[in-house]
């Protein structure tokens, strides 16, 4: 009877051995194939970019600056210089400096942000995409992310 | 649940049956007893790393990009940045080896214990295309990596096909997709290893199998009526099993001692000094080297077709000279040439 | 049973390995690629500057300038050819770039650069580099070296120290190469050399043959010169190239753009002297040692460090010694009438101490000056031996026999009488510093040859006196005059006259082997007659 129960155990044992085992591994191998498989954005890495210069624009200007794929705005309001994009966070369209009017226009489904960036009216579900801004002596830089693009 | 039973059953019109009873009789399959030696293992191994190469492989096929300008930057990127892209590189580039190694024994075994005999020659002439096959997918995966080595390795190994008679130059051009290895080459090369060649070796590995279980595993020379078998299921199973995990384990460790290199991007300009293929090639490299390059290729060409048709001329010289081993013969001569050979361009 | 058994030995295997398998997993997560490249930045042109670009890159002009660019680090930060092209309409160097509405700036001066790296401006305009000493000598070069000459030659160089009409000075870019600006080209050693080459200061001559250029050499493959030395807590590479010593942070100073900062003599000039250059600033030449020596102790032992300086002082001081002889001779001739200044018009054209033309001691005493009392100087600071030998000291005596010998064909009858004298002091027509021993090491037998050592038993005596003065004078520090005190007190140690009786049979092995030579020669070369008529006979 002990024999047998000795037995019993000893199989169960090296089942449960190969069963915990075989599992562990293949849970293992499948988290690496996923790891390789959804291989994440490589470490956001940022880059000061210079926008403008302190003297070249007015409190309540906006100019609009391009880098790359990136069209921008940069506004001096009485808070300091901020940067935004000139993207409406509506459907996309490519926002408008409305001088006289202190104001961005969105002429797509006529949505309007504030000169900080806010929206006054319309469709859009968001504030303006902003980018931190530094400024250092004249020159007025802003951070942006470097663009992931897989492969470089 | 006995409803969703139901409703699936209804579309899916299964025998139930009958697929039990196919299971019992794949399952069932005996196995002889010498079969239990690990040596005789080796087809199985060779199968399990089939396998894991086409795992691996389509992973790699997430990143690889096959043109001139990308590919080494993309094999740099998926082993450098992406996570795990060491490992499955490192695991594929080693799979091939391994599998070279396993296919190359599992020969060696059929060989030497006259598995092939009748009327099993056709399975000895598809493992003979199976090897081959298994050597052009090597041959143009090692060219994707794109680096130094594998250019002008790509250069000089297509050049090898022009000398074959009559339709070489034609094959030259059709592989290349023009004179010169080029961007055309790397796109064909990309499809031979990832879409053409897996399909030929997996459709032969399929008809390999299916004569194995129709004439079912051979038994041993003049033990044919003495041994013992045993079924598939259990034995048989873990003991492949134990083979797959066997084979990733080292697998794993390989690329972890060994992680899998870049090398110097391809420089279509500046052949490197020192250029020599994969271990596996040493063989034919060596041979290339001592003798004139016309020469080398036919007998290549010839070793080729006499070793695919080899169970028809051993049977055919068995009936005329029934005292004399022709196969210990043939088959050690090539096995120690092949191995001097390898040996000695490790070494030179 | 058996089989059974065996099933479960199977069993315990695919455990075994499948938990072995999961080890090696896991370690395989933990493993990471070394990367083989640094991932560029994405240089974007945009703007006013994709004009620039698309314009000069379709006409072919100064297409690789574009390129050199876009390695900077101003590419990198979006700072494109605008912002330091731009001009204004009354812009000294404005002008409308062809076939378009864009004034640009010609030359981008310090004043563009200053606009970001202020610190670094300033600093540049308080240093030597940036000192137009040329412009204030009292001689008029241009009678010699007239203006064309001068264009490709003085003015090149110089031009780092040009004021440009916009009241800026110096010229950024002699060395931070435009228009990459980098920092690895600004600190190889040739950039400096670009100048600071040739007869007149041999410095990277002098660098290359010292044991800091020749490591530099062997080892600049693996190093990378582009650090930012603020960012470091020590000196990131393993032998110090120019800007080491002259710029860098050292971990405890900060990098200067100020080459003027850390050096303490003014060894160019005709006269060694301790350094007041923009010393409210600065500090003291005592401070500006202080700061080189932070950079020297950082690989040497202090000790060293001490020794090697205060050696390259008394060099620097017995120069003034020599150059003495020179101003002696050159004054008392013109005053005797022997040579002539140039002249017209009343007005002079060359100095007798700085730089007469056309006469042999003229030429004598500026050269010792210019080339080769820099050289005997600058070798000597730099460990450069061979420059404070034989192109500095033998040329200087050589120079001074020639001037001398001169003075006497010329009817002066003190010059007659040095060239008719026997006595090897009269080379030595002046005092002289000395310290006992060197830093190298002690030598049991170097001094006891010397013929001032052995005819002169006050010779020590006669030396402290000098050292003495100079330290009283101001340019020697305490702890120099106590350091030297030192060797002085225990010269026989120092000079190794203490160990040479016990090691006159080592001596003597080479003293035998001299022998052998000289008979050797003797044999083979002096004594021999050939066979062979001559060609011409006296």
């Amino acid at each position: 009877m002990d024999e047998e129960k000795k037995e019993n155990r000893r199989q169960f044992l090296a089942k449960g051995l190969m069963g915990g085992g075989l599992f562990a591994s293949a849970v293992l191998l499948i988290k690496h194939g996923f790891d390789f498989i959804f291989p994440g954005d490589a470490e956001a890495k940022k880059r000061k970019l210079l926008v403008g210069k302190v003297d070249d624009i007015k409190v309540g200007e906006a100019k609009e600056v391009t880098y790359g794929e990136n069209d921008l705005f940069l506004v001096r309001t009485d808070e300091g210089f901020k940067v935004f994009s000139a993207i409406c966070t509506h459907l996309g369209c490519k926002i408008k400096w409305e001088s006289y009017r202190n104001r961005f226009y969105c002429a797509c489904h006529k949505g309007i942000f504030s000169a900080n960036g806010e929206v006054i009216s319309g469709p859009p579900p968001r504030p303006l995409d902003e980018f931190e801004v530094e400024i250092e002596g004249n020159l007025v830089y802003m951070w942006m992310n470097e663009s992931n693009r897989g492969l470089s | 649940m006995g409803k969703i039973k139901n409703w699936f059953s209804e579309r899916v019109p299964v025998d139930k049956d009958k697929t039990t009873q196919a299971l019992q009789v794949l399952l069932k399959e005996p196995i002889p007893a010498h079969m239990k030696h690990w040596y005789y293992a080796l087809g199985a191994t060779t199968l399990i790393l089939f396998i894991i190469q086409v795992v691996t492989g389509i992973l790699l096929t997430f990143y690889y990009i096959p043109s001139p300008e990308m590919a080494y930057e993309s094999v740099r990127y998926v082993t450098e940045e992406v996570k795990m892209g060491f490992y499955i590189r490192g695991v594929h580039r080693w799979g091939s080896n391994l599998m070279v190694i396993a296919i190359f024994l599992h020969m060696v075994r059929v060989f030497f214990t006259r598995a092939y005999r009748k009327p099993r020659e056709i399975n000895w002439v598809l493992g003979v295309l199976i090897f081959l096959s298994t050597l052009t997918l090597c041959f143009t995966g090692y060219s994707l990596v794109y680096n130094q080595l594998s250019y002008w390795a790509a250069t000089v190994g297509t050049n090898m096909i022009k000398e074959i008679p009559l339709i070489g130059s034609a094959v030259l051009e059709a592989i290349r997709g023009g004179s010169e290895v080029t961007a055309n080459t790397l796109t064909r090369f990309f499809n031979l290893h990832v879409i053409f060649m897996p399909a030929i070796l997996f459709i032969l590995l399929i008809v390999h199998l299916i004569f194995v279980r129709l004439h079912g595993v051979a038994k041993l020379e003049g033990y044919e009526h003495e041994e013992k078998s045993y079924p598939f299921y259990p034995e048989h199973f873990y003991h492949t099993l134990l083979i797959g995990l066997f084979l990733l384990t080292v697998l794993s460790a390989l690329t972890i001692i060994l992680p899998p290199g870049l090398g110097e991007p391809a420089d279509p300009h500046v052949t490197p000094n020192h250029i020599k293929p994969e271990w596996y090639f040493y063989g034919i490299y060596a041979l290339l080297n001592l003798l004139p390059l016309k020469l080398g290729i036919y007998l290549i060409i010839v070793f080729i077709i006499v070793g695919t048709f080899w169970p028809f001329i051993d049977e055919y010289v068995r009936v005329k000279y029934p005292s004399v081993k022709t196969h210990y013969f043939f088959g050690s001569i090539c096995a120690v040439l092949f191995l001097f050979f390898t040996v000695y361009e490790m070494f030179v | 049973m058996a089989e059974h058994d065996s099933l479960k030995t199977q069993k315990m295997l695919v455990g075994i390995f499948s938990i072995l398998l999961v080890v090696i997993l896991i370690i395989i997560a933990g493993v990471e690629m070394k990367h083989s490249v640094e991932p560029q930045p994405i240089i974007e042109v945009s703007g006013l500057n994709e004009r620039c670009v698309d314009c000069h890159t379709s006409k072919g002009v100064a297409v690789k300038a574009i390129d050199h660019w876009k390695q900077s680090m101003h590419a990198e930060q979006n700072i494109s050819c605008i912002d330091c092209h731009s001009a204004e309409e009354n812009d000294f160097d404005a002008f409308f770039c062809p076939e378009s509405d864009i004034r640009v700036a010609k030359h981008p001066t310090p004043k563009d650069c200053a606009e970001c790296h202020e610190q670094e401006v300033a600093e540049f305009a308080e240093s030597k580099h940036a000192h137009q000493f040329w412009l204030l000598s009292n001689g008029d070069r241009a009678v010699f070296e007239f203006p064309i000459a001068t264009r490709n030659g003085c003015e090149q160089c110089h031009n780092i120290g040009v004021t440009w009409p916009d009241g800026s000075v110096g010229e950024c870019d002699a060395c931070h190469a435009k228009h990459t600006f980098s920092k690895a080209v600004a600190r190889q050693p040739e950039t400096c050399g670009e100048c600071h080459v040739g007869p007149d200061h041999p410095h990277i001559e002098i660098y290359l043959e010292s044991k800091h250029g020749n490591i530099f050499r062997a080892t600049e493959k693996n190093m990378d010169l582009a650090f930012n030395a603020d960012d470091e807590d020590q000196i990131p590479i393993d032998v110090p190239v120019c800007t080491t010593c002259h710029m860098d942070s050292d971990g405890k100073q900060p990098t200067t753009h100020n080459v003027s900062a850390r050096l303490a003599w003014e060894s160019q000039a005709p006269w060694s002297f301790r350094t007041v250059w923009f010393e409210e600033k600065l500090g003291d030449w005592k401070m500006k040692r202080g700061r080189m020596e932070s950079v020297c102790k950082s690989c040497h032992s202090p000790d060293f460090v001490d020794v090697y300086f205060l050696t390259a002082d008394l060099v620097n001081l017995q120069y003034n010694e020599m150059r003495r002889e020179f101003v002696y001779w050159t004054k008392k001739l013109t005053t005797a009438g022997i040579i002539d200044r140039l002249e017209l018009d009343g007005k002079f054209y060359s100095d007798p101490v700085l730089n007469g033309w056309d006469e042999n001691p003229e030429v004598e005493m500026y050269h010792s000056w210019h080339h080769e009392g820099r050289r005997f100087r600058h070798g000597a600071e730099m460990m450069g031996a061979d420059y404070t030998q034989w192109h500095g000291i033998w040329e200087l005596q050589h120079n001074m026999a020639e001037m001398i010998t001169w003075a006497a064909e010329h009817g002066d009858a003190e010059a007659k009488k040095w060239v008719n004298s026997n006595h090897p002091g009269k080379f030595i027509p002046f005092a002289l510093y000395d310290i006992p021993g060197n830093a190298w090491g002690i030598s049991s037998h170097v001094n006891t040859t010397p013929f001032v050592y052995n005819n002169y038993p006050d010779y020590w005596e006669r030396v402290y006196v000098n050292v003495e003065q100079a330290y009283k004078n101001g340019v020697l520090t305490d702890h120099q005059w106590q350091l030297w005190l030192d060797r002085y007190e225990n010269r026989e140690h120092y000079l190794g006259t203490k160990y040479t009786e016990a090691n006159d049979s080592l001596y003597n092995i080479y003293k035998e082997r001299n022998a052998k030579d000289t008979e050797a020669f003797t044999e083979e070369a002096v004594k021999l007659k050939l066979q062979g008529k001559r060609f011409w006979e006296y």
